[in-house]
């Protein structure tokens, strides 16, 4: 039947019936939510009532008039330094195993493999590690003889570190991969010519490599950046926002806000609020990256 | 391959579909049940001769009951009520998913209603319980009411006190239960002079704290309107106040390394294996507790319970708190669904199973440790209704308690806490009050 059409037509069916599918399932469960949240945050809703009354920009304000709202972002902090930490490790990790080592493959699996494991299991795991009492980490260190009494996810002043910590082994090898992949597309010849000009390694990496892996340098401290504003389940589950809040991130609070204090309508423009700080932080990353390029 | 791929795509493509299907056809169904009902609403109609049968549902949190015990109470229901249909529907993380169903009108016939819905909703969605004939009287009747009908009827009831093993009482050779204060401390200091934790807090899972923020005080007043009453005043926690004592006990117990080594690594599930082993001596929790410690490997007869001595008069007092409870849905099939909750609060056995005070006070627990904590005459103290008032000052101020009083054992100066607490309860009560 859409033989006998002329092929431009048939062309133009295929694509709109191919693009349509993804489109609609996009709109309805992506776009609408996000347009019904941006609503919803402009009233009261308390989750409950048939009554959703328009109260303004009330709930931004708020947001960031409230020091116990906003002052959560601080925590995240860690998982930003953590982050870049992360980044530095994944691209000396992807050099190493790029060159000719004996049973590469073997360890690019091994640092990949726990980005594949289930965030919540994740975080069950590293409780056991993290006890205080009967946790490994603990035991370890005391049989060296280190002292095995710290607190690791009790100490206010460094259980998001700890936490990020967490963040690391997880998404090192993911980032890792994904460097990997650019360093293969870059050709072999140009490190030749270097070495015929008398480049060392580190003026190879210097001028060739990072110019080469730039975008994707972006790209990864992109999704560290996103990662970092958005940290959940970690805290949720190994210490519940614990030692007296002291690690609460802002999703959590979100969350808290709506289900706990029956207040949708803040919840809905603090999570407004997250997804232009997360626009505001990654244009300034990109101001500064690209300054002086193109 | 690209053959294999095709028929993959489509595949996936048809599970889209079918997904969708199965959406819509679910919702299809809601409407032809309520058609079912519509003779029996009828019937309701002429008063006298109400007809129970048909079909109900009811929303369970007890997801591990399912395919078990309520296959059980399903047998034994429809032979009762032939005729009657009943399904058990369980979900998890309950509160969150039975307010969105209850927002939208459409949800099943018998559900459980916690704290989290205003009692002036309850005409919106719920059918009046009066006219349910049991056996004797039952507690909480007023709880769930709004212009003096009753909408709810508890499910179960629990009180608050220490449970506590047996045989690490017996190793560190405390001999008689403790009846004040300081000879709680004494026996905690027992306790752990004989190797054994005292007292289990679970500290960082922040919930078992609930009992110092909502007992304790309780204990400590000898009224139950704590929570209420907090809405009189600018200045709802002080030292002196309810509050500041229970929260001082909490802290008085951690200075004295009476709670685990580290507070802030503490572990739920792990606690019970070790209050059961003996490991741990006690916790300060709920009668429910009871019966996960014996899950957890412990003997009956080993575990105890007993009223906490909130302080050095020597009067003991215990909370009587409500579970959930049970709500009918209006537009539901209300005759056979009043035919069930009567049923589960009188024939089911659903509090023994539970570990609850029975809801008829008229029916005793069977439980031992009941028995026991019984002995030692504590004066009940029954939860009152709640207070709109408080609770959406204290959502609008955003105050987990459990939070502050986390911070106000950990801190140097405790009395900043609650200097915090207080400032914020106040900006928020100027704020919901005007």
């Amino acid at each position: 039947m859409l033989s006998r059409l002329p092929f431009e037509t048939q062309k133009r069916i295929i694509i709109v019936s191919f693009i349509a599918l993804p489109l609609l399932l996009l709109l309805t469960f992506s776009y609408y939510p996000a347009l019904e949240l941006i609503r919803l945050s402009f009233t009261n809703w308390d989750g409950m009532s048939q009554e959703k009354d328009w109260i303004g920009f009330a709930n931004y304000r708020e947001v960031f008039t409230n020091p116990e709202i906003f002052g959560v972002f601080k925590h995240n902090i860690a998982y930003f330094v953590v982050g870049i930490v992360q980044n530095i490790a994944a691209i000396y990790f992807a050099i190493v195993l790029n060159g000719k080592l004996k049973g590469r493959y073997f360890f690019r699996l091994l640092l990949f493999l726990p980005y594949i494991l289930n965030g919540v299991a994740v975080a069950y795991l590293f409780g056991y590690v993290f006890d205080t009492t009967d946790g490994s980490l603990n035991f370890l260190l005391g049989k060296l003889g280190l002292g095995g009494e710290t607190s690791w996810l009790g100490s206010e002043s460094f259980v998001n570190y700890t936490l990020a910590s967490i963040g690391f082994w997880r998404f090192m090898g993911f980032n890792m991969v994904i460097y990997l992949a650019a360093l293969q597309s870059i050709p072999a010849d140009l490190y030749e010519a270097a070495s015929i000009d008398g480049a060392n390694n580190w003026q190879k990496f210097r001028f060739i490599t990072v110019p080469n892996i730039y975008k994707i340098i972006e790209l990864n401290l992109f999704l560290t950046v996103t990662g970092a504003l958005e940290v959940f389940d970690l805290p949720f589950v190994l210490t519940n926002g614990g030692p007296a809040g002291a690690s609460e991130t802002f999703v959590m609070k979100i969350i808290e806000t709506a289900f706990q204090f029956n207040d949708y309508g803040l919840a809905s423009a603090m999570s407004v609020v997250l997804l232009i700080a997360v626009v505001v932080v990654l244009s300034i990353q990109r101001y500064f990256l690209n300054r002086g390029r193109d | 391959m690209k053959k294999a791929f095709s028929l993959l795509l489509a595949s996936v493509l048809m599970l889209t579909i079918l997904a969708a299907c199965g959406g819509k056809d679910k919702e299809e169904v809601k409407p032809s049940d309520n058609g079912n009902t519509t003779p029996t609403t009828e019937a309701t109609d002429n008063k006298g001769g109400e007809e129970i049968k048909g079909k109900i549902v009811f929303l369970t949190q007890r997801t591990d009951m399912i395919g078990k015990e309520f296959k059980e109470y399903k047998k034994r229901f429809e032979e009762k009520y032939p005729g009657v249909e009943i399904q058990f529907e369980g979900v998890l993380d309950y509160e969150k998913t039975s307010k969105v169903r209850i927002a939208s009108g459409k949800f099943p016939d018998v559900i459980l209603i916690g704290p989290g819905i205003a009692n002036s909703e309850f005409p919106k969605y719920f059918a009046p319980l009066d006219d349910i004939q049991f056996s004797g009287d039952i507690r909480f009747k007023d709880l769930k009411a709004f212009e003096g009908k009753m909408y709810g009827v508890s499910s179960g009831n629990s009180t608050v006190g220490i449970v506590y093993n047996k045989k690490a009482f017996a190793k560190a050779g405390i001999t008689a239960i403790p009846k004040t204060l300081d000879e709680f401390y004494a026996a905690a200091q027992k306790l752990k002079d004989a190797g054994i934790i005292p007292l289990a807090s679970n500290f960082k899972d922040k919930w078992p704290l609930d009992t110092w923020v909502y007992d304790v005080p309780t204990m400590i007043g000898g009224a139950s309107d704590h929570q209420n009453k907090r809405a009189e005043t600018d200045t709802p926690y002080t030292m002196d106040g309810v509050y500041g004592q229970s929260w001082s006990i909490l802290r008085t117990l951690h200075e004295k390394d009476l709670l685990e080594k580290d507070i802030n690594s503490s572990n739920w599930e792990k606690s019970k294996k070790d209050v059961a082993q003996g490991k741990f001596g006690m916790y300060l929790l709920g009668n429910w507790v009871i019966n996960q410690v014996i899950e957890n490997g412990a003997a009956s007869e080993d575990i105890g319970f007993f009223p906490f001595p909130a302080d050095n008069s020597g009067s003991l007092k215990a909370p009587l708190n409500p579970d959930w409870f049970y709500a009918v849905n209006k537009d539901g099939n209300v005759p056979a669904a009043k035919a069930f909750v009567k049923w589960m609060v009188e024939e089911s056995g659903y509090e023994d199973f539970a570990g609850f005070i029975p809801t008829l006070t008229t029916k005793e627990s069977k439980l031992p440790q009941l028995a026991e904590f019984n002995s030692y005459n504590p004066q009940f103290i029954e939860l009152g209704a709640s207070n709109d008032l408080a609770t959406s000052i204290q959502n609008d101020a955003q105050i987990d308690q459990s939070k502050f009083l986390q911070e106000f054992v950990l801190v140097k100066d405790p009395q900043t806490v609650l200097d915090k607490l207080n400032k914020q309860w106040a900006k928020a009560k100027s704020k919901v009050a005007k």
